[in-house]
């Protein structure tokens, strides 16, 4: 039922990458470059900017800057203030976990180079929280909402239990190739902060009938196609159905845009919109 | 499931249904009355080549009389309008306007092109409520207040007196008729890219258009089908303000008149094979 999978072009503009490597090529090790940021003492709590002098390094990322920015907190008005909270764990852009706006489109600020942003003396270079999530402090923000997306569509395989239940069925390698591609999601929340229809919900009660947002519905896919991931298939397509599912999607198509793993995200949609109108029609006839 | 009565309480209830409904309701019936609205309008342009309706002076006016008489023929007009067009229009517009308000447009940030369509459909939307209305109001309805000039559209006198609306009066085209005109233009055209833009994103909804290389396809073939409409409607809205009001009222008034003084003037005038074809 659900076969296609094509190399169209996803993820980050051609033109964009082309504009960084030419900036990355032109770019003088031992520069200023101010890293200006949006701070946020905790929940709650009013932002403000702050920006900061850093001395470029041979290949710095966003996350050696902000190191170099902790050893001396002090911003271009001279005043001393403290150290700048982001959060990271892989630093190899697998984690997700460090994932902001950098001048003004999402990604992750450990694969961000400072050369590709800010190549010349003085550039500037704009670090934001995600908008869509709370803010835990600065630059860090709870994914919690996302997790809680991906429970709602069950995005595993069913094989707990108390006994051995043998091997699994055989896969195809022609859907291990596809499924492969939508595996390498790493839950960042990019595709959430892009997307017009995934907005910030405060209110906990509401996550289960806000959008589910692009990773899940791409997650339910690959768990549908999974041989024993099949099992909750039709869970995964009820959660799909209900407020907040698959229909939420308005087609702004920046989701597919902005993920770093290029997973072609669009077609996930499209895919689960085809699943979910088959099942309705299972359903209406069936019950 | 427990009883709630509020508003979100039902679009919640009701979602899936819901949502596949305000889809296929843009399709079908609104699309395919759009399609067939901006063919008819239209008329006032592509009749004028019709040559077997040359006899009534001007044949695009004539053409467009005959395309009214036509809808105004069939039975339980008022119901087919109430219930095929009204009803599903104003469904569609009001479950479209919750749908646009639980969107954040986020263009200035992200500035592709899919997501500016994204933007715009809603756009389109909220403009399109205001022109349908207008549209509705002024020529259905009657409210001829609203109207600089004061035209009361007649569906014996179609072309002529709409074009008095849209020239502003009887006189040729005024100022306020221009702004009138472009009011027309700029909803109608609005709603064009609204109902292709629609077509394709629908085809995604349903899941017909699945991979990038096929969604992409069916997007240039939603392309042809908004330049296509867009030319009608382009067309339409010149041919009425450009349209001589005095030569249109008479190929009307012939109509009205019945058809046979008309073709008997059209055998009397020689009976070329295309009128004689009328004639039968
Ligand atoms: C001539 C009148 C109209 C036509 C032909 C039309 C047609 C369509 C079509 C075909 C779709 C695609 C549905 C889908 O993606 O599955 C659509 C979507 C939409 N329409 Fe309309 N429509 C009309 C008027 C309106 C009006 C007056 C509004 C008022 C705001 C509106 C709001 C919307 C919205 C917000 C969507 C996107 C829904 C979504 O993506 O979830 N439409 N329309
Ligand atoms: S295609 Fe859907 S999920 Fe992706 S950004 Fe657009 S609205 Fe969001
Ligand atoms: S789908 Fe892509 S953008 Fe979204 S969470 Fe996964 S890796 Fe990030
Ligand atoms: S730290 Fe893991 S993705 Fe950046």
């Amino acid at each position: 039922m659900i076969t296609s999978l094509t190399n169209a072009p996803a993820g980050p503009h051609a033109k964009e990458l082309a504009q960084r490597a030419a900036n990355r090529r032109n770019a003088k090790v031992g520069r200023t470059v101010m890293v200006k940021v949006q701070r946020c003492d905790g929940p709650g709590k009013a932002s403000r900017w702050e920006t900061f002098k850093v001395t470029t390094e041979r290949g710095m990322n966003v996350i050696s800057a902000l190191q170099q920015i902790a050893g001396n907190p002090v911003t271009t008005d001279g005043k001393k203030t403290t150290p700048v909270v982001w959060n990271s764990g892989c630093l190899e852009e697998v984690c997700g976990a460090c994932t902001m706006v950098i001048n003004g489109k999402v990604r992750q600020s450990c694969s961000c180079l400072l050369d590709d942003y800010a190549p010349n003396e003085g550039d500037t270079i704009t670090l934001e929280p995600m908008s869509k999530f709370p803010i835990i402090r600065d630059l860090w923000v709870d994914r919690e909402r996302l997790f809680h997306n991906l429970r709602r569509v069950k995005a595993w395989v069913p094989i707990d239990g108390t006994y051995n239940l043998g091997p699994g069925p055989r896969e195809h390698p022609k859907d291990q190739e596809i499924r492969y591609k939508m595996s390498e999601c790493m839950s960042c929340g990019c595709c959430l902060e892009a997307c017009p229809q995934f907005n910030l919900e405060a209110d906990e009660s509401k996550w289960d009938t806000s959008f589910i947002g692009a990773h899940a519905i791409n997650q339910a896919r690959l768990f549908n196609m999974h041989a024993t991931g099949k099992e909750l298939a039709m869970e995964r397509l009820d959660a799909l159905m209900g407020p907040g599912g698959v229909s939420d999607c308005g087609n702004a198509q920046n989701c597919v845009k902005v993920c770093p793993k290029s997973i072609p995200l669009t077609e996930s949609i499209a895919a689960m919109g085809r699943a979910v109108t088959l099942a309705s029609f299972t359903k209406f006839f069936r019950s | 499931m427990t009883q709630t009565d509020s508003k979100t309480g039902f679009l919640d209830r009701n979602y899936f249904l819901l949502r596949r409904l305000h889809s296929l309701t843009g399709i079908m019936p609104i699309g395919v009355f759009l399609i067939s609205h901006l063919l008819t309008n239209a008329s006032i342009v592509w009749g004028r080549f019709d040559s077997r309706e040359a006899a009534y002076g001007h044949a695009g006016a004539a053409v467009f009389q005959k395309e009214v008489n036509f809808i105004h023929s069939l039975p339980f007009l008022l119901l087919i309008e109430i219930f095929g067009l009204w009803l599903p229009i104003a469904f569609h517009a009001a479950l479209g306007v919750v749908y646009a308000m639980s969107g954040k447009p986020n263009n200035q940030r992200y500035a592709y092109q899919d997501n500016w369509r994204y933007t715009l459909q809603r756009i389109s939307g909220y403009v399109g409520i205001a022109f349908i209305f207008y549209h509705l109001a002024t020529l259905r309805w009657g409210w001829t207040f609203l109207i600089p000039g004061g035209t009361q559209w007649s569906a014996e006198f179609a072309g002529s007196t709409l074009a008095q609306v849209m020239q502003g009066g009887p006189d040729g085209v005024t100022f306020k008729g221009l702004v009138v005109a472009l009011f027309y233009f700029v909803g109608v055209s609005l709603l064009v890219f609204h109902f292709a833009n629609g077509l394709w994103t629908s085809a995604i909804t349903w899941g017909l258009t699945i991979s990038a290389k096929a969604q992409k396809r069916w997007g240039v073939a939603c392309l042809g089908v908004g330049a296509s409409l867009m030319a009608l409607a382009w067309a339409a809205i010149f041919g009425f303000m450009v349209l001589d009001v005095k030569s249109a009222k008479d190929a009307e008034a012939k109509i009205l008149k019945g058809p046979l003084p008309v073709l008997e003037k059209a055998a009397d005038a020689g009976g070329s094979s295309d009128l004689a074809r009328t004639a039968k």
